[in-house]
């Protein structure tokens, strides 16, 4: 009895983990299933590479909001006018627009957390009003047109081979890497966690939730914009639809993964599955021509379900 | 306080409610100020005829964006699903219109009823907090619109038979603004000629004492959800009709923005307890005030309006936010 | 005889919690008609769950209820309270501020002016109106509560309470309504309290009242009949008409003064004698907010402790936070080692000035669903952490479990291991780690609220131990308290502060001569 009580409580205690790796497991089966080239071929796992990469450093960043309990949703819109950026000036700056590029991410991230932790502003508002301007600038400097760029140098920093895979890999794996070394080892990791789990206590423990918010929200968005760029030269150049569709895959990934969206529980590591369920299952679906409309709504229903189930109830008293 | 008293008894009544309204809703000063402007700077565009109907047409479709969300605001909660319910219930009525002839209109406010219930639900069931949840629902319902018109193979959703309610029975007055009119009375009935209103204020002002005052919160904020999914049906409607008997197909951020821009700018805290459909209903016209002004300015790109509602919305919160002060908030 | 039986009795109300807490152990109380009833005691003594079982959140596991000399059942819910003519006012969160007046008065309590779903505003407030004069309340009806003055709104909640009986019942039946007031002066200065007070009796003449108070001299000056309670046991009742009662007795009865003195005696080595002599390292200047108190100057010498005591709403947790930078004062000067803090400063800054913060209310600093060790690294950074490259520091997780296990052991913290979720823990053991925190980051100044505030009486000792050793190493400490034990228990010198200014300095002996412990 004892037994079947305990294993009981074990998976109710690891529902956020046991989800997403079995939901993997079935979805890899599936898709050998459904289509036999599957990760058959080396040149499949490159693809999948390429979708996934700059995919997974955006959510990395988002990650790190979310378990502040926080959320922002300019993250597409930043990683696209960072492309556009790095695109419509690498003909005449060279590789100083990457520098541009990121400045102008970090700004964006410097606006969203002085919105919420100076102003107040509950960061879904900010970080929409943000995302809107961002939109915005993307449209006023393209022009709205695409910006095409066939330097061979332009795409290199995404594409270069390394061991049978493309940089643009060894850059979302050194991102990871780092943040689950931030998140797990540093004061600053542990004040992200603390920072969701209780803000108030963190306050009081004598941390500057302040400067820690903002900080965060500038390497999201500093994520983001580092996605954008490597983006940009992966597919040689941005037009106005890169990032249009990313964010309820963004979204689903990180909650997939078992990250919360009251904050405090889950992790940058655990992204790295849900990126890995959200693009498999993104490709699938679209290999058995599912319409992209179809697939966003499957991505919509999944992050809600899955937020569901990971939400931290013990401690809500009040959502709003 | 007792001065206060005496003073309204002696004032003519009109004038004290008058002052009391202005005091109230400083989007009031908002209005008059942007009429004046845009008056003395471009006359003849912004005082035409028709001009000011499509300010009148403008208003219509924003303040039915905003309205039915407001009564989820005063919980201090937040509703976005109407961008679903707009598009998705379009679809349904073109769907079966076939099936249910006119009838097929009162798909909308059945469709945003059933909506509201379905985020009042599992938002207070499951407790995930109702700005993702409903943006989930308008994003599913908007891709699912897409998804319709897509495998019928036609460009736009459009039921052609309906052309008659674009035709206004009263000259200067355009046919959106009237079917607008009733949602707009329901509204201001429910907030201020029934309980519900004190009730959902009180929920969002303190929502511990209500429970203790005997209030069963988790109904009203069903009800708060059910409602506004109801009025945003309804309110679509004039909508429909405004696109001329057709709903949008393709999901378009700052269209979801108009709505919040006019609660925010309206003066209702998106902290709860305060506010109502009154003061949306004067965000809206600020909000289209601005909009229609700006572009008759020499000079302003109509290409640049994600720049310039993003820049509005973000001015709009930061002046909101003073509600806010105190409170540490995610 | 009208007299001989009183409205409403309960006779040997035993209520158990988790089959072992003891909150009520055959209580048993009486209520006349037109009286004013104080229940008192001191926090945990059971009185909120007495009250609780009056108004039918609670059921008793044994106990009669008797209404007017016949039996009848506990109510088993608000609204059935409120059938017998039972409410209550709610010491805080009752009030719903952004509510117009007249809607708070009426809410929950719509149903008998709708008609077709829509609300007689017209008879609400004309009935409002008839209420307030019937009363003598003055305030504009139309104005939003919270822009009254508290004992304003303390009123209006008291109307609301009796105009809600009258509304359940019935307007004609001959009812005596039967008002709890749960700690009903907390929140209000000394003249608001007297105008409250006044109202009381005004209304006496057609009401009954159970006033819930710990505050001494109020309940001796209005009350009919006192019931003291400890522990959940009834300890005394005197009527106050008849026998003659003193205020030392009653803070007697109240804090059961025997049992402490070896308590005092225990805790006395942790004394300074020479106060004057010891060096200042936090002097505090004109320190002022309006609204909360004013002109407030100390000086605090290391190792000493300064209890800052008062009631309930003098202005002393507000100091206590201020200094912390929880909340922002107006004016004033805070010196720490001779450098000014700024006012305005985030509560990190004073961390970094040496100050440290403990508040007793469970769970509001602790991440309830970290271990123990994360929770007492969280302050303690500097001490787990490595610096390999010199600018990363890195957390080692040896060094964090080898100072939680420290720190669980000398706090006797009952726990498995470090790797406990705090949520697991009793609100003793959780009350420990808040506090253990500190105990290694030894800060220059801790400031403490309610300590100990809802623990028992061991944990209680161990966390006195744990303070009073901060204390011995040279720790400076500011003490807010709502118990007047912990003060003698703690305190070198006792501040004590009335309305948000400072009356007089007492010595420990003194302090304990005038409060008669």
């Amino acid at each position: 009895m004892t037994q079947i009580g305990l294993s009981r409580e074990w998976v109710q205690r690891n529902l956020n983990t046991i989800i997403p790796i079995s939901g993997l497991l079935v979805l890899i089966i599936a898709l050998r299933i459904a289509n036999p080239y599957f990760l058959a071929s080396w040149d499949s796992v490159i693809t999948l590479v390429y979708g996934m990469s700059w995919f997974l450093i955006a959510a990395c960043g988002l990650t790190l909001v979310i378990l502040m309990g926080s959320f922002d949703f300019s993250v597409p819109s930043v990683l696209k006018l960072s492309a556009m950026i790095f695109a419509v000036l690498y003909p005449s700056l060279g590789f100083f627009s990457i520098l541009v590029s990121l400045i102008v991410g970090l700004v964006f991230g410097l606006t969203n957390g002085i919105l919420l932790a100076r102003f107040n502003i509950p960061s879904f508002m900010a970080t929409l009003a943000t995302s809107m301007v961002a939109e915005g600038l993307a449209q006023v400097i393209s022009g709205g047109y695409t910006r095409m760029i066939t330097d061979p140098a332009f795409r290199a920093i995404s594409t270069t081979m390394f061991l049978g895979l493309p940089s643009i890999f060894y850059w979302a794996i050194l991102v990871w890497l780092l943040s689950i070394f931030m998140t797990f080892t540093t004061p600053f990791g542990r004040t992200i966690y603390a920072i969701g789990g209780n803000i108030i206590g963190t306050r009081l423990a004598g941390i500057n939730v302040k400067k820690v918010r903002i900080l965060v929200f500038m390497l999201c968005s500093l994520l983001a914009s580092l996605s954008g760029i490597l983006y940009a030269a992966q597919i040689q150049g941005a037009h106005m639809q890169v990032g249009v569709l990313d964010m309820i895959p963004l979204f689903a990934s990180v909650v997939v993964g078992g990250t919360a969206l009251t904050g405090g529980v889950g992790g940058v590591h655990r992204t790295l599955l849900g990126v890995l369920i959200i693009r498999w299952l993104d490709s699938g679906l679209s290999m058995v021509a599912i319409d992209l409309n179809v697939r966003m709504i499957v991505f919509g229903a999944i992050a809600i379900i899955m937020a569901i189930l990971t939400i931290d109830r013990r401690r809500i008293k009040i959502m709003k | 306080m007792k001065n206060n008293l005496e003073k309204a008894r002696i004032g003519s009544p009109v004038i004290t409610s008058t002052l009391r309204l202005i005091k109230g809703n400083p989007a009031i000063w908002a209005i008059f100020g942007l009429i004046m402007i845009f008056s003395v700077i471009v006359p003849e565009k912004f005082l035409s005829t028709g001009n000011l109907i499509a300010i009148l047409k403008n208003f219509a479709v924003t303040s039915m964006l905003a309205v039915g969300p407001t009564f989820v605001i005063l919980l201090g909660s937040i509703d976005v699903s109407y961008m679903g319910i707009w598009m998705f219930g379009g679809a349904l009525v073109w769907l079966l219109y076939p099936y249910l002839g006119l009838a097929s209109i009162l798909i909308y406010p059945i469709f945003g009823l059933m909506i509201g219930l379905f985020n009042g639900v599992i938002h207070v069931k499951a407790k995930i907090p109702s700005f993702i949840l409903t943006l989930a629902v308008t994003a599913v319902f908007a891709f699912l619109t897409t998804y319709v018109r897509n495998i019928s193979g036609v460009l736009t959703l459009t039921v052609p038979a309906y052309n008659f309610l674009r035709e206004s029975p009263i000259p200067y007055l355009p046919s959106p603004f009237l079917l607008a009119l009733p949602v707009i009375l329901i509204a201001l009935f429910l907030m201020f000629f029934t309980k519900l209103g004190t009730y959902l204020c009180a929920i969002g002002s303190n929502e511990e004492g209500s429970k203790l005052a005997g209030i069963n919160v988790e109904k009203y904020k069903i009800l708060a959800f059910t409602i506004s999914g109801l009025l945003t049906g309804l309110g679509s409607i004039a909508i429909f009709v405004h696109l001329g008997c057709q709903t949008r197909v393709d999901f378009d951020p700052s269209e979801l923005v108009r709505g919040l821009a006019a609660i925010v700018l309206g003066g209702t805290p998106l902290a709860g307890g305060m506010g109502g459909p009154h003061r949306t209903l004067l965000g809206a016209l600020v909000y289209v005030l601005i909009f229609n002004g700006l572009f008759l300015l020499p000079g302003v790109d109509p290409n640049h309006l994600k720049l310039y509602i993003g820049t509005l919305l973000l001015g709009a919160v930061v002046v909101a936010s003073k509600a806010l002060k105190g409170a540490l908030i995610a | 005889m009208e007299g001989a039986k009183p409205l409403l009795e309960v006779r040997n109300v035993t209520k158990t919690f988790d089959k072992v807490v003891k909150a009520l152990d055959n209580v048993s109380i009486e209520v006349g008609k037109n009286e004013i009833v104080s229940v008192v005691g001191e926090n945990g003594a059971g009185k909120s769950t007495f009250m609780k079982i009056m108004v039918g959140v609670h059921q008793p596991d044994s106990g009669k209820m008797y209404y007017m000399g016949q039996e009848v059942p506990f109510p088993k819910n608000p609204l059935d309270a409120l059938k017998r003519g039972i409410s209550i006012v709610y010491q805080e969160k009752g009030v719903i501020p952004h509510l117009k007046v007249y809607q708070f008065l009426f809410l929950g309590l719509e149903e008998k002016f709708t008609k077709l779903g829509r609300l007689q505003l017209e008879k609400i407030i004309s009935l409002a109106r008839s209420v307030f004069e019937e009363l003598g309340i003055k305030c504009d009806l139309v104005s939003s509560m919270y822009e009254l003055p508290l004992s304003t709104q303390k009123m209006v909640e008291i109307a609301r309470a009796i105009l809600s009986i009258k509304l359940v019942v019935g307007e004609e039946s001959k009812i005596t309504p039967i008002i709890i007031l749960d700690e009903p002066t907390a929140p209000l200065s000394i003249e608001e309290r007297d105008e409250l007070f006044s109202y009381l009796l005004s209304l006496k003449k057609s009401n009954s009242f159970i006033f819930v108070s710990h505050i001494i001299p109020e309940v001796m000056k209005f009350s009919d009949s006192i019931y003291v309670l400890r522990d959940g046991k009834l300890i005394a009742h005197h009527n106050v008409k008849l026998e003659k009662l003193s205020e030392e007795q009653l803070f007697k009865e109240i804090v059961g003064r025997e049992s402490y003195h070896e308590v005092y005696a225990k805790y006395e080595s942790a004394k300074i004698k020479d106060i004057d002599k010891r060096l200042v390292v936090l002097s505090i200047r004109e320190l002022t907010k309006k609204g909360y108190y004013e002109n407030i100057s100390f000086d605090l010498h290391e190792g000493e402790c300064i209890g800052l005591f008062g009631p309930a709403g003098c202005g002393k947790s507000e100091i206590a936070r201020s200094l912390y930078g929880d909340i922002v004062a107006d004016s004033g000067k805070i010196i720490v080692d001779n450098k000014v803090l700024k006012l305005k400063g985030e509560p990190h800054t004073r961390v970094k000035a040496g100050i440290g913060y403990f508040s007793g209310e469970t769970g509001k600093e602790l991440l309830l669903s970290w271990p123990i060790r994360k929770n007492i690294s969280l302050v303690n950074f500097e001490k787990v952490t490595k610096t390999p490259l010199k600018i990363i520091s890195v957390i080692s997780f040896k060094a964090e479990k080898s100072l939680a296990e420290k720190i669980m052991n000398k706090l006797r913290i009952k726990a498995p291991s470090v790797e406990t979720e705090c949520y697991s823990l009793s609100g003793g053991n959780k009350q420990k780690v808040s506090v253990g925190k500190w105990l290694e980051r030894s800060p220059r100044i801790m400031i403490l609220e309610d300590p100990t505030i809802g623990i028992d009486v061991g944990a209680r000792e161990d966390i006195y131990e744990a303070l009073l050793e901060m204390k011995k190493n040279g720790i400076s400490m500011i003490l807010v308290s709502d118990d007047p034990k912990e003060y003698a228990i703690l305190c070198d010198r006792i501040i004590s502060i009335k309305d948000g200014v400072i009356q007089t300095t007492y010595t420990n002996e003194d302090f304990r001569k005038v409060i008669e412990l």
